[in-house]
């Protein structure tokens, strides 16, 4: 891997700079059924495509913001803060 | 070994007389090196291969599977022929490495030596080793092939790795590479635009787009720029048209000369000489190896000069030594003033051989022919110079075969007709002992490729040429197929004014500035398409047969019709093995191994495809090309490793153990002292009086915000929000599957302050964890590592108190400063935190202060312990006292299937909150039985268990469960330790048994602590 990755704060960056933390997924509620959690924990999508996912960048400003990458190319559409999906 | 009769068949002391202004060398300064055990000498600026060459070498290497003896072919380092052993490095080309003083060089793949290797009688049985012959043969009896394929192995292959390696003389960029891996490195460059390739085009491309105001780095594998303009040895006359009038009537080494001058000197400009391009990643990411170093080079616009390479046409015995590619024979002459052979024929099907025609006769070597598979050619002033010094030429002949044993000693020539078959019956032999080849151009599209841009075949120029470019990929020079120095200039100011202009930074530039470029870059690019199209019709109008893979009846008996030297692939083979059902380009590449060796298809690509595309019925375009992947060049691993460097953690009072003489031992990162005197003597110290232990390795962690309290309450087990300011508390934190991922404590400071101590090492984890869930749940908190920050130190034993108190105002009375509390003041004058906690189980206090007061603080600790016999511990003794308390250490007594219950610390795990990270996953563990529980245990005998032991059942008959923690305890006079088991054996009494060093030792299970039970003392 050798790509730039724009961290929201930062600006452009080596992607050796972060960590990744998985694609975003919702979060069941308490209640829901184990199914539901354990896909959750042990179950992704995987997908050869667009995804949308967490990055923490921990040789920099130390904060998580997420990203639009196609995990075929790893081109990055976009990278943004939590609640600014809509932007 | 050689003698003193002549090296290896050739002439020695074949040096021009008069040293060329183009040369490489400095004459006046001699390198002694060792050759296969002989000295030999050098000039200064000398190549391994030019040096052997100038004296008489004329054999380089062994074949890698007929043994057959090979010659320089490039000079260039793209093809396998001079593979030596350069001080204990294995297949060094000696064509491009420069002679250092000492060297050891040695020949590979031979036995008893170049010259006789007895190997080569392999060569006499080829017609039973036809290509896959491994797949097809020593199939039955099965332990045939092992048998064989050892022997296999053993008569083929190139070069060893030495046992014992010569050390490296030299260790800058210039002088090679070294083999200790400690001297590689890596560096990281920017720029704007990235000109890869320093011949004429890519430094027109570098002087362009820096004129325009871009930052450029321009990258060269060679130690100066110019590309062939270096070892061309022509006089140029470039077109006025272009307004290059200035370099007419120059010699084109000098022009060179200028050219990089210009550049070198330009401030915006760095120049990357000696440095090799391997790769192209994501990015616009430049993979270098320069020497030792390897160059990351980012880039935003890349510009690719890289150029064009030959390769050898197809005949047989076409790999005999004295066969030669024009440019190669260019540059032994030019830049190393060797003179091959005294007799050459000049074998072309394009203009580039009339200029290796002059330049061998300028050399004094006779002309014996000049020979093109074209009737007319490009240039036919040269042609009529050539016929004027009564050179015979022929037009429209071609090489049938190259005669001699060990090397070249006669040709023969025949006519070629239209469909570029030879014509049977026009044989004509030409004795000499030099054949020059330039029978075609491949484009060095390799790097282009890796960005995704694609070549196509172009049926006019023979050769594979950019087509769709990717956005900031530019191309110029005889990359884009026209070999003509006046187009290659112009391309060149194309591409670099184009990179320029669309760059970001530029589009927001002066606009005037930005105009004035786009102009320049229309009327450029006009004069482009201009002189383009008069190319190709000039093309069209010479253009003769293709006579890359030559055919006549019965060539294809002809087994020595060399396609890939490297891998020892003729011409029949790749027939055979298309025939045999593998005619996609992927799969016959992989069959007959044709472009998989060292030169990975610069000689054999287009070969090999042509005859593909013969055998196949299919055009050339049709055939297509391999992928091609990084790195284009061999790279060491070290150098892709680079520096070794190895990170370390020190406390600071780091030197304060060392000079107290402790026994420093590693914990991650982290140097720490493991003991000092010894653990009985530690031991005592903290269990009677008081013991001091540096813990400034625990993770710290400040969290501060409004939602503090409520984000610890959803990421710890516990509860934390109602935590009393000045209190501290012990807290879990799992995930969502409801493992245990580390623990710690977690201390209020005020309203929305709390202070969290993490296990040893794991602190960048929990930090990481925290800020994520404070994000996803919009939390307003704020956390911050602290711990490098903080030194600590852990006060502990019946006299801490008595200790401190001579330190400190802060009242540390039982009454005031009860166990699970904190207080903030000076302690011997620091500012500090004091927690009243216990991981030993004594009375203590773990204290944080600013870490430069570190050894102050520890010497003062020291000093005022004194009449109380205070005693440093060590990490050793630390885990004697806390095992004793039975205190779970998360990673030791846990493991990545450990949930709290499992870990015996359900008291931590707080149901009535909502919701937390790991509550579903709880709720459904506590409903379940345990698969596992941790207890403790006494041994019954003087055994002492070691961590990792396995637990059986008492009679020993089932496997129940291993031991995680163990150590001798003073205080029970016995072993005792923790051990994951089976769950029906969480009861107090259980007998087990452990096996310890191949024996089974009796012990008995306990669910409280060894010492002190009740936690009298620690409350004390």
């Amino acid at each position: 891997m050798g790509f730039l990755l724009e961290c929201p704060n930062c600006g452009k960056r080596d992607v050796y700079e972060f960590r990744f933390g998985g694609e975003a997924h919702k979060r069941p509620r308490v209640n829901s059924s184990s199914e539901e959690w354990m896909k959750y924990v042990y179950m992704r999508e995987n997908v050869a495509g667009v995804q949308q996912e967490w990055w923490f960048h921990r040789l920099g400003c130390h904060k998580w913001f997420l990203a639009i990458r196609d995990t075929r190319d790893n081109s990055v559409m976009r990278t943004f803060w939590m609640g600014e999906e809509l932007v | 070994m050689e003698g003193a009769r002549p090296t290896n068949s050739g002439e020695r002391d074949r040096r021009s007389k008069e040293p060329s202004p183009s040369e490489l060398l400095d004459r006046s300064k001699m390198l002694n090196f060792e050759f296969n055990g002989r000295r030999m000498s050098a000039f200064e600026g000398d190549t391994v291969a030019s040096a052997l060459y100038a004296s008489g070498v004329r054999i380089f290497s062994r074949s890698f599977k007929y043994h057959r003896p090979r010659g320089l072919l490039c000079v260039s380092g793209r093809c396998p022929n001079c593979l030596m052993s350069v001080d204990g490095v294995p297949n060094v080309k000696a064509c491009t490495e420069r002679v250092r003083a000492g060297m050891k060089v040695k020949s590979q793949n031979c036995w008893p030596s170049l010259e006789h290797d007895i190997f080569s009688v392999i060569d006499k049985i080829g017609r039973f080793l036809p290509v896959g012959f491994y797949y097809k043969t020593f199939i039955n009896p099965p332990i045939e092939w092992s048998r064989v394929e050892w022997i296999i192995r053993r008569l083929t292959g190139l070069g060893d790795i030495e046992e014992e390696i010569a050390s490296a003389t030299g260790k800058g960029p210039k002088d090679g590479r070294s083999i200790h891996s400690s001297s590689f490195e890596h560096l990281n460059l920017q720029a704007d635009v990235a000109v890869i390739g320093g011949g004429p085009s890519g430094i027109f491309a570098a002087l362009e787009a820096g004129n325009a105001g871009a930052r450029v780095v321009l990258v060269d594998d060679q130690p100066a720029l110019g590309g062939h303009l270096r070892y061309s040895g022509e006089t140029l006359s470039i077109d006025v048209a272009t307004g290059e009038g200035a370099y007419s009537g120059l010699k084109s080494s000098a022009v060179a000369s200028t050219l990089e001058k210009a550049v070198r000197d330009r401030p915006n400009m760095t120049v990357l000489d000696n440095s090799t391009a391997f790769g192209i990643y994501e990015s616009n990411l430049i993979g270098i190896v320069r020497g030792n170093s390897v160059i990351r080079l980012r880039a935003e616009q890349l510009v690719f000069a890289t150029g064009a390479h030959e390769f050898p046409s197809v005949f047989q015995n076409n790999d005999l030594p004295e066969v030669f590619l024009g440019r190669g024979i260019q540059r032994l002459v030019n830049l190393y003033g060797v003179i091959p052979g005294k007799r050459a024929v000049v074998v072309s099907n394009n203009d580039s051989g009339l200029g290796v025609a002059r330049t061998l006769m300028d050399a004094g070597v006779k002309l014996e022919a000049y020979i093109d598979s074209r009737k007319a050619v490009g240039a036919p002033e040269t042609l009529a110079e050539i016929e004027d010094a009564k050179v015979q030429t022929f037009l429209g002949w071609a090489v049938k075969e190259a005669r001699g044993s060990k090397h070249v000693s006669s040709v023969v020539i025949c006519e070629v007709d239209n469909e570029g078959e030879l014509v049977h019956g026009t044989e004509r032999v030409l004795s000499c002992d030099l054949v020059s080849l330039s029978t075609g151009f491949e484009t060095e599209a390799w790097l282009l490729n890796q960005t995704g841009s694609r070549t196509i075949y172009d049926e006019l120029l023979r050769e594979f040429i950019p087509r769709e470019l990717k956005p900031t990929v530019y191309v110029c020079g005889d990359l884009t197929g026209i070999h003509d120095l006046n187009i290659a200039i112009m391309q060149g100011k194309v591409a670099g004014l184009s990179a320029a202009v669309n760059l970001p930074a530029m589009e927001r530039s002066s606009e005037l500035k930005v105009e004035y470029q786009r102009k320049s870059l229309e009327t450029y690019s006009r004069l482009v398409s201009q002189y383009e199209g008069k190319y190709r019709e000039g093309m069209k109008r010479t253009r003769g047969p293709d006579v890359l893979v030559v055919e006549y009846p019965g060539s294809d008996k002809m087994r020595k019709r060399f396609v890939c030297v490297c891998e020892d692939v003729v011409a029949k083979d790749i027939s055979l093995a298309t025939f045999e059902g593998f005619d996609d380009i992927e799969t016959l590449k992989r069959y007959s191994t044709v472009t998989m060796g060292p030169c990975q298809g610069k000689m054999c690509s287009m070969p090999s495809l042509h005859l593909c595309s013969r055998v196949t019925g299919r055009s050339i375009a049709q055939t297509g090309r391999t992928v091609s992947r990084p790195p284009y060049v061999p790279v060491a691993m070290g150098a892709l490793a680079g520096a070794e460097l190895h990170p370390v953690k020190l406390t600071g009072i780091h030197y304060k153990h060392i000079e107290l003489g402790a026994r420093i031992m590693d914990m991650g990162e982290w140097k720490r002292p493991h003991v000092y005197t010894s653990v009985e003597e530690e031991y005592k110290a903290v269990r009677e009086s008081v013991g001091v232990i540096d813990v400034s390795t625990l993770g710290r962690l400040d969290v501060k915000g409004r939602d503090a309290g409520k984000l610890l309450d959803f990421v710890y087990t516990h509860i934390f929000s109602t935590l009393k300011v000045g209190k501290s508390r012990y807290g879990v934190i799992c995930d969502d599957a409801g493992i245990v991922l580390d623990d710690g404590t977690v201390t209020r400071l005020s309203e929305t302050h709390y202070f969290i101590t993490t296990t040893t090492g794991n602190v960048e984890f929990v930090e990481e964890w925290l800020v994520w869930w404070a994000t996803a749940l919009r939390l307003d908190a704020y956390i911050t590592n602290v711990t490098a920050g903080l030194g600590a130190v852990n006060v502990a034993g019946p006299k801490a108190r008595d200790l401190l108190q001579k330190l400190t105002t802060v009242d540390l009375s039982s009454g005031a400063f009860p166990y699970m509390s904190s207080a903030e003041g000076e302690v011997a004058g620091v500012p500090c935190i004091l927690l009243r906690i216990g991981f030993v189980g004594e009375t203590g206090w773990e204290i944080h202060f600013p870490a430069e007061f570190g050894e102050y603080f520890w010497d003062t600790l020291l000093e005022a312990g004194k009449e109380f016999g205070v005693k440093p511990f060590g990490v050793e003794t630390q885990r004697v006292l806390r095992l004793e308390k039975k205190h779970v250490i998360v990673g030791q007594d846990t493991d990545a299937l450990s949930n709290p219950f499992e870990a015996d610390m359900a008291w931590t795990v707080k149901f009535e909150k909502e919701d937390f990270v790991g509550k579903a996953a709880l709720v459904a563990a506590e409903k379940k039985e345990p698969e596992r529980m941790l207890v403790g245990f006494v041994m019954k005998d003087s055994t002492v268990a070691h961590d990792g032991d396995q637990v059986f059942s008492q009679d020993g008959s089932r496997h129940i469960g291993f031991v995680t923690s163990s150590r001798f305890s003073p205080k029970v006079a016995r072993c005792v330790g923790m051990a994951l088991v089976s769950p029906e054996y969480y009861k107090e009494g259980s007998l087990i048994r452990v096996k310890s060093d191949d024996a089974l030792s009796g012990a008995e299970v306990t669910l409280a602590p060894f010492y002190d039970p009740e936690g009298k003392r620690l409350r004390a």
